[in-house]
């Protein structure tokens, strides 16, 4: 067809102002998903619950041990490791992160906003970039912050009676940048899913299934070959060997990092290829 | 929905003819909204899915446990064989199950309040108490009916993979039976507990959290409380004491009775209803 090349002029002036370069585009999009991120009460609601949950089960745990310290067993006493059992919490809290990084997404598709925001940049790739960045860096200050303070809490609560641990205690830091971690993960975990699956209910579903309920359906399953070649590289399992002491027949916490952010990217290429082939 | 739904019949102006029609007005109307329930179901892609899902993850898990069972028998510990409940082991799926079933009845309301479409329900038939248990009645035999027909699939499938030395149930087996209808039952109270929370949340996502949270969430957090406090507080909880139905073999000293968990578990479902009934005719819509 001839004139196709051409841009066709509507009457209306060329729009003034400076170029839009990729910089300015970036800064653009970080800007429009922070007001959005900060804006919406249920994320507000969904990392206040996540806090306060996390610190009331450590207090509610550590409070019980010292407690009833006189009146457990030896072997109980034995295997007693007051850092894992104040961060107990995080086999639950995941659930709460993931929900949080999949409602950043998903509300925009169960409201339709989420067509205003492609309108608004059509670089669809760049927008999820941008909600992966700031959710990460507000995922993992506030990861730190509860994990930290569900951590101080508990210790104080075993101080006198237990065996309890510091920051600087072997292992203290390393379990709560761990678990600090994980959360971070799982809350861009839940991102990703949440743009694959758009809708709040088939994700918060299925975070639920993979972090809460396969792990417990298989942990009894003989501990065969496939056994240990699969069930140690779930998600949830990966989670529990960055912040918990050793356990046999689990992966060592590196490569458990490693292998939970293998997760995270795989998850983020499906919900990549989700963006590109189909129709907000 | 239908048109004869909303439009009511023309009746006389008789006075005595109107008045004798009314009896039988109550016994149309239920017929009216059930019929409208059983198509609101089935037309959303979600329900379906949903419960295709559902069976689909009972009968596949009662194979996939069942072979992984058989396959590493051999190094299973002498405690972990005595323990062992074919019966249970082959309806496991049933804990997956109730993720799909319990979001099924979570967003049976939800979705509705959500789109808005409650309001058109509840103007068509104002007795919204009537519109909950029509709801409730549906959605609660359909699930009863696919879930217990997977429960079954699936304990054949299951203890047609124990062989050899490994131990396998019977029907006739004590408390076998009563274990493999108790899936479907189980189930069944679980869509009507997230039907509940649904109606009293009127929000997915607190829903979906509420009923996954006194389900699922709970019991770790319980187990987590040191020595005997979690033991004992553990088979009180609703998932706990309903699942008691579809096991032979207590998992503690502590569980209740199958009966008596499960009637713990309707009771806790009986409360959520009874709330939901009182606010659902409060509340706005």
């Amino acid at each position: 067809m001839p004139g196709t090349s051409k841009r066709i002029s509507n009457g209306s002036p060329p729009v003034p102002g400076p170029p839009v370069t990729a910089l300015r585009r970036g800064r653009a999009v970080l800007t429009s998903e922070w007001i959005k991120m900060g804006s919406l009460r249920s994320l507000r609601a969904t990392a206040l619950t996540g806090l306060v949950f996390s610190v009331l089960l450590a207090f509610l745990v550590c409070t019980g041990f010292h407690s009833r310290w006189h009146s457990l067993g030896p072997e109980t006493r034995a295997a007693f490791r007051p850092v894992d059992t104040s961060l107990g919490f995080l086999q639950l809290t995941p659930l709460l992160f993931g929900a949080l990084g999949a409602l950043v997404v998903t509300g925009e598709y169960g409201t339709g906003q989420i067509r205003g925001t492609f309108a608004a940049t059509p670089q669809r790739p760049l927008v999820l970039a941008a909600k992966a960045v700031l959710l990460g860096a507000v995922g993992l200050a506030l990861a730190l912050i509860t994990v930290g303070f569900a951590f101080l809490v508990g210790q104080g609560q075993l101080a006198g009676t237990a065996p309890h641990a510091s920051l600087g205690s072997s292992g203290a830091a390393g379990a709560l940048l761990g678990g600090a971690l994980y959360l971070t993960l799982t809350a861009l975990f839940g991102l990703f899913l949440g743009v694959v699956v758009r809708s709040t209910a088939v994700a918060v579903s299925t975070l639920f299934g993979l972090f809460l309920v396969l792990p417990v359906l298989v942990d009894n399953l003989p501990k065969g070959a496939a056994w240990r070649h699969t069930v140690p590289w779930l998600p949830s399992n990966l989670g529990y060997s960055l912040w918990h002491s050793p356990a046999p027949l689990l992966v060592r916490a590196t490569p458990a990092g490693f292998a939970l952010a293998g997760w995270v990217v795989l998850l983020a290429a499906g919900a990549l290829a989700s963006l590109r082939v189909r129709d907000a | 929905m239908s048109a004869h739904v909303t439009e009511p019949p023309r009746r006389p102006e008789h006075p005595q003819v109107r008045t004798r029609l009314r009896p039988r007005a109550g016994a149309t109307r239920l017929g009216a909204t059930a019929r409208s329930e059983w198509i609101k179901l089935w037309s959303v892609r979600s329900a379906p899915a949903a419960l295709a899902a559902a069976v689909l993850v009972v009968v596949v898990g009662g194979f996939v446990l069942g072979a992984g069972y058989r396959s590493g028998w051999a190094s299973l510990s002498p405690g972990d064989r005595r323990s062992f409940d074919p019966t249970f082991t082959s309806l496991r799926g049933v804990q997956l199950a109730q993720l799909f079933v319990g979001s099924l009845g979570v967003l049976a309301l939800t979705g509705e309040y959500a789109t808005g479409l409650i309001r058109t329900t509840l103007a068509a038939t104002p007795q919204r108490a009537q519109v909950l248990a029509v709801k409730a009645l549906v959605l609660g035999l359909v699930v009863w009916a696919l879930c217990t027909a997977a429960s079954f699939a699936a304990f054949a499938i299951g203890q047609s993979q124990f062989t050899g030395p490994v131990p396998h149930a019977s029907p006739g087996g004590p408390g076998v039976l009563r274990a493999v209808l108790g899936g479907g039952i189980f189930l069944t109270l679980v869509v009507l507990f997230g039907m509940a929370l649904g109606a009293l949340t009127r929000s997915t996502p607190l829903g979906l959290a509420s009923l996954f949270g006194v389900l699922l969430v709970l019991p770790v957090a319980v187990q987590l409380l040191p020595g005997s406090v979690g033991e004992r507080v553990d088979p009180y909880l609703p998932g706990e004491a309903g699942s008691q139905l579809w096991r032979v073999v207590p998992p503690s000293p502590h569980s209740l009775a199958p009966w008596t968990g499960a009637g713990l578990f309707a009771l806790y479902v009986a409360v959520a209803a009874g709330a939901a009934l009182v606010l659902v005719r409060r509340r706005d819509v």
